[in-house]
């Protein structure tokens, strides 16, 4: 009896307990319930069915039809022939622009959901928030006034701008806003309390110019964008259509500052929450925690519609079925927020439940070199592209950064270039890639990317050479009088023998190989190497302090090619300055100055070549690699495996063919099979 | 009770304080970047040179006042000077060194201003004058808050504005030079200066001029401390990284992880306990030591280890089942809102389970041991025997007699265990990406955002102090003699 009686408790105990959960997933349907709520009926409002095709975005805008679309699904796609003056390279008085091309865009592959693995925004702002994710967000969502096109990132391509003139010797530019764009309604528009935002909105040049009000508002959370447009001196909307800028001097940062410039919806960032519009004096405070961004929302006028945003879950976007322009060929796309371990990114990978992402090169070796996955093809070191074949593909991508070892030119002994250039000889580069980053970097010369059209191909490389290493180190006054097989020389009456530390970051087992390897080359030419690792933020004291005889770092590289933060002699002495190998040439001074005000590629080019020759000969730095990853996809089904549908790729191989090598991720391309 | 949470809470924020960021790597670090992997490569660009921002950060979470006591309210005019001359580039300091200096002289605040303008109005300091007036115009700036708008009046707010207009305008250019350290290169230097006075004139500008009193209570109570602690009592406690409230992170995520938790403490309890208990009472056969060794072979494997195992056998399809039998993320399927309560909490196991197998089997052995041990205690005490002189059976002397007084240190145990709960499993979490708040304080640890990492800490802290009084209450309810001395 005393048993029955306490599994009876039990049992009540255990009903009790499911009532209790049961119940408290009600608030959570509820609240799921009227977000769908919501959202239909904000599409009812626009008056577009939910499920239907996206036929919008198939219809032809302005501007197309002049070019036949190009639905070639093999080989490698051909660019429509750019025709001068509008080649994309920026020219003073005219529309330089490259046309918006429509013609990879094949309607009847539209459909399916592209997932893919990001990090959770913290906040959704368009400029206070600078994350990589949110800026991923707004390149979905928004477009700019011109773009750079992966086929040809070093030019300009006309977007939300039909057309871009720059005037009075490049400090003005008259940008023509294409017609007939119209906002994106947020997804809760038309709920109760939000009736006023459902109603078409069309794009103006008046949005542009709300978005640099706020950028110069010292008030917004924004310092490092508006440390950019430091030089602009007006922006005016002069009517609808047209948005001009003007620059206070000719300097060529003003280009991509102008040029990338996106929107920013002032009927939804200029109001409070009931509509009313915000004063201006407090637009600045108020912006810096808008009611907009506490509903987890963001709106613009780009291919895809955040539709929902579950902090640390999941990102859904929708296509924009009045997009003017040609989207990718998704339905949808869905982001996982909370994949965050590498195994679990990989594991999530085999699964299927992402479609492409990068392998880090850890998981390069142990699943593609090691042969741990046998769905990925082989390596074949003939065939570059032999990761296509498997069942999931693999290709490297390049990636716009470098490392580098810097010396010193401060101190003794790498104040004597000789020095220098015999620390470069002695750097087995080729080696160390192969050995040690599993070839994945290419060899760098300079801080341009070898794939740069402003890189150049002139440039000698420093070749392994420990015998010419040794010959100029004798030049340098570097003998070995002593004899105990490490080099010396007198320096103030002194006999100092050739022994150095180089600096360089804790916890990489690729430096640390790399330091290992090299020290023995250098151990046999007879200097003594000690590599000594730092934490991150004791590194950066020490750059600042320029507290160091070597040390190593890595940049990344940007398409505007300055040489003013790394190379000018100003910056030597500048607080927390990037010259901190003290590197000083009059030269260069003056071709750097020069680029800052020089637009003409052909000349920019050319002062570029001469810098990278004088750097080349000095060796400030030896430079090291450019850095490399691997880009992985569901390529096909196994043999005898069904296709599951919305999971494999297609074409995939069409955009690595045929873009830039250092923008060849683009998803242009990509669809699944029907 | 109270002082020793009062102690960590001081302990936790004085450690955390150490590590926070300055004023110059906040500005470093506000770059296109999110920590940057291993914060290898760094992008080519100066610098953000918009301190007010930056300032603003600080001032949000009381970062930019000192720890624990403040004394700035006595800094004069010589002080200044003193500081001032730390970050002439020919100081002798280094120049992260100096660097830091001038930007601590910008976070002081309205203690510093009414020294750095009497500096202004000095000829004699003519040389100062450029890095005075902007660390001037620093410190005189007034932060506005939106919910300050509603907040003051609308003349005052007028006024806050057009004088941070005219801080901003009038910071006289200087460059920094090897040879004269500071050289004045403004034309209209001695306009700016007399503009720069009269925005900070003691008439209209009480906050800039603190009396005795101010400046008395501020070593106390205009502390980092004090701000802390008062947002954190008030629920106003800030992650700037995250851009929202802590607490409202937390009670976001808190669920996911106790509920993981709870499930596994309750597995590892439940298991162990019988698992002690049976040992015991077989001490010395080869069952015992087999589950001994067996235990101890899994206690000595890691659980990044084992749970990274586990995901590759049991979750990846391919790997070594065709189709994995478990998922691999999450905690429960897409949909499953809609479920049916049954299969709603099925599918909870089902994802729950290799995460709360990964959690749970280490403390499995320590418990289990721990029971034995106790056990084999009180079995060989004077009156365990003497029960089973007179004729108990062992069933009778385990369960009657012993068992409650072995749980004793089953329960010291256990009173860490509400802590547990609300701690986070990090590893488990990556794993299973998992989105509870171990993830969360990493990536507050990640960003330097104390005030996160101490809301977490601070509840876990107070969780752990109440389940340490919980455990005092229970012994009183196992041990008739605890109770008798308080009775």
């Amino acid at each position: 009896m005393e048993k029955l009686k306490i599994a009876l408790l039990g049992l009540v105990a255990v009903l009790l307990l499911i009532q209790i959960i049961d119940r408290n997933r009600e608030p959570e349907q509820m609240g799921e319930l009227k977000k769908s709520l919501d959202r239909l009926s904000a599409e009812l409002a626009r008056g577009v069915t939910v499920t239907g095709p996206a036929t919008g975005s198939a219809d032809p805008g302005p501007g197309t039809g002049s070019r036949p679309a190009n639905g070639s699904t093999t080989g490698a796609h051909t660019w429509p022939a750019a025709v001068p003056p509008r080649d994309g390279n920026p020219t003073i008085g005219v529309n330089f622009l490259l046309p918006y091309d429509r013609s990879w865009y094949d309607p009847t592959k539209v459909g399916g959901t592209l997932r893919s693995i990001n990090s959770s925004p913290k906040s959704l702002n368009p400029l206070t928030d600078q994350s990589a994710t949110s800026s991923d967000v707004h390149g979905l969502c928004s477009d700019s006034l011109c773009s750079r096109p992966p086929y040809a990132p070093e030019q300009w391509r006309e977007e939300l701008a039909t057309s871009c003139v720059i005037e009075e010797d490049y400090t003005v530019y008259r940008f023509t806003i294409r017609d007939g764009i119209i906002w994106q309604r947020p997804t809760f528009a038309g709920s109760p309390g939000f009736e006023w935002l459902a109603a078409d909105v069309p794009l103006t040049a008046s949005d542009f110019a709300f978005t640099l009000d706020l950028i110069m508002d010292p008030a917004v959370d924004c310092p490092s964008i508006r440390n950019y447009y430091e030089d602009l001196e007006s922006w005016q909307a002069i009517d609808d259509r047209t948005f001009e800028m003007r620059w206070k001097r000719k300097v060529y940062n003003s280009l991509s500052m102008s040029m990338g410039l996106q929107p920013t919806p002032r009927h939804v960032y200029g109001r409070n929450a009931d509509g009313s519009e915000i004063a201006k004096d407090r637009l600045g405070a108020t912006f810096n925690k808008h009611w907009f961004d506490e509903r987890r929302a963001v709106i613009g006028v780009g291919a895809y519609i955040l539709e929902s945003f579950e902090p640390e879950q999941q990102m859904i976007f929708v296509r924009n079925p009045r997009y003017w322009g040609v989207a990718d060929h998704f339905e949808r796309r869905e982001w996982k927020l909370n994949i965050k371990d590498p195994e679990a990114e990989l594991t999530a990978f085999k699964n299927g439940q992402i479609q492409a992402f990068g392998l880090s090169p850890l998981k390069y070796k142990s699943e593609i070199l090691d042969g741990k996955e046998k769905r990925f093809a082989p390596l074949d070191p003939k065939d570059p592209k032999a990761g296509r074949k498997g069942p999931f593909g693999w290709e490297r991508f390049k990636a716009m950064s470098f490392t580098y070892l810097g010396w010193n030119m401060r101190r003794k002994p790498f104040d004597d270039r000789r020095v220098r250039q015999a620390m470069s000889h002695c750097f087995p580069k080729d080696r160390i890639i192969r050995d040690i980053y599993f070839g994945l970097g290419q060899p760098v010369l300079s801080d341009v990317h070898p794939d740069s059209q402003y890189y150049d191909h002139e440039l000698k490389p420093y070749a392994f050479d420990p015998k010419k290493a040794r010959a100029l180190l004798a030049e340098a006054g570097w003998t070995d009088s002593d004899g105990d097989s490490l080099l010396d020389r007198e320096i103030d009456g002194k006999r100092e023998t050739f022994s150095f530390e180089i600096k360089y970051f804790a916890n990489s087992p690729e430096w640390d190989n790399t330091l290992g390897i090299y020290r023995q080359e250098l151990r046999k030419v007879g200097i003594d190497m000690t590599p000594k690792p730092y934490e991150w933020a004791e590194l950066v004291r020490i750059y600042e302090d320029k507290d160091f005889h070597a040390v190593v770092g890595g940049w990344r590289m940007s398409w505007d090619i300055d040489y003013f933060q790394l190379w000018h002699s100003t910056q030597i002495e500048a607080q927390g300055s990037s010259n901190f190998c003290g590197f000083a040439n009059a030269r260069v001074d003056e071709l750097a100055d020069k680029l800052r005000t020089t637009f003409e590629t052909d000349e920019r080019i050319a002062i570029v070549k001469e810098i990278q020759g004088i750097i080349h000969e000095e060796q400030p730095y030896t430079f090291f690699k450019s850095g490399e990853g691997i880009f992985i996809w569901q390529n096909h089904p196994v043999a005898g495996e069904a296709v599951e549908p919305g999971r494999y790729l297609r074409d995939v191989a069409i955009g690595l063919d045929s873009f830039h090598p250092l923008s060849n991720r683009t998803n242009w391309f990509w669809h699944f099979a029907r | 009770m109270i002082p020793t949470f009062l102690g960590i809470l001081v302990i936790n924020f004085v450690v955390l304080r150490m590590q926070g960021q300055s004023l110059v790597d906040v500005a470093k670090s506000d770059s296109r970047s999110e920590g940057g992997g291993a914060g290898v490569e760094r992008s080519i660009r100066s610098a953000s040179k918009q301190y007010e921002n930056h300032i603003d950060r600080f001032r949000r979470v009381g970062n930019d006042r000192p720890p624990l006591l403040n004394f700035q309210g006595f800094l004069d005019k010589d002080d200044i000077l003193d500081w001032l001359r730390d970050t002439d580039p020919r100081s002798p300091l280094s120049d992260s060194r100096r660097n830091r200096r001038e930007k601590d002289l910008w976070l002081v605040g309205p203690f510093a201003v009414g020294p750095l303008a009497e500096i202004l109005a000095d000829d004699a300091l003519s040389v100062w004058h450029g890095p005075a007036s902007q660390a001037l115009a620093l410190c005189a700036y007034a932060t506005l808050d939106p919910r300050d708008f509603d907040r003051l009046p609308q003349d005052r707010i007028a006024r806050l504005i057009g004088r941070n207009e005219i801080l901003r305008n009038n910071i006289i250019d200087f460059r920094r030079d090897a040879e004269v350290g500071f050289a004045i290169t403004d034309p209209d230097a001695g306009a700016k200066r007399q503009r720069l006075i009269d925005a900070v004139s003691a008439a209209d500008n009480p906050e800039f001029h603190p009396g005795m009193a101010a400046r008395w209570s501020a070593i106390l109570f205009d502390t980092g401390f004090a701000v802390f602690t008062g947002n954190l009592f008030t629920g106003n406690l800030y992650s700037h990284s995250q851009k929202r409230y802590v607490f409202d992170i937390i009670g976001e995520r808190w669920s996911v992880t106790v509920w993981i938790n709870l499930i596994a403490v309750v597995l590892a309890w439940t298991g162990s306990i019988p698992l002690g208990i049976r040992s015991a009472r077989r001490r010395g056969t080869l069952e015992d030591r087999v589950t001994t060794n067996g235990l101890f072979f899994l206690w000595s494997l890691p659980s990044f280890f084992v749970g990274a195992l586990l995901l590759h056998h049991f979750c990846t399809d391919g790997a070594t089942f065709t189709k994995a039998p478990f998922p691999n993320q999450g905690l429960s399927s897409q949909g499953s809102l809609w479920f049916g309560i049954l299969r709603y909490l099925g599918d909870l196991l089902w994802h729950g389970f290799l995460p709360m197998l990964v959690l749970s089997y280490a403390s499995f052995t320590a418990l289990s041991r721990y029971m034995r041990a106790n056990l084999l205690e009180q079995l060989n005490s004077d009156y365990a025997r003497t029960a089973f002189a007179k004729g108990c059976t062992e069933d009778r002397v385990v369960y009657q007699h012993c068992l409650r007084n072995s749980l004793i240190t089953m329960i010291t145990l256990g009173s860490g265990l509400l802590g547990e709960l609300f701690s986070g499993a990090l590893i488990v979490e990556m794993l299973f990406s998992i989105p509870g708040l171990g993830l969360l304080m990493l990536e507050g640890a990640k960003a330097y955002d104390a005030p996160l990492i101490m809301g977490s800490t601070i509840i876990s802290v107070g969780l752990l102090l109440i389940g340490i009084l919980i455990a005092d209450i229970c012994y009183a309810v196992v041990d008739p003699r605890v109770r008798s001395r308080y009775a």
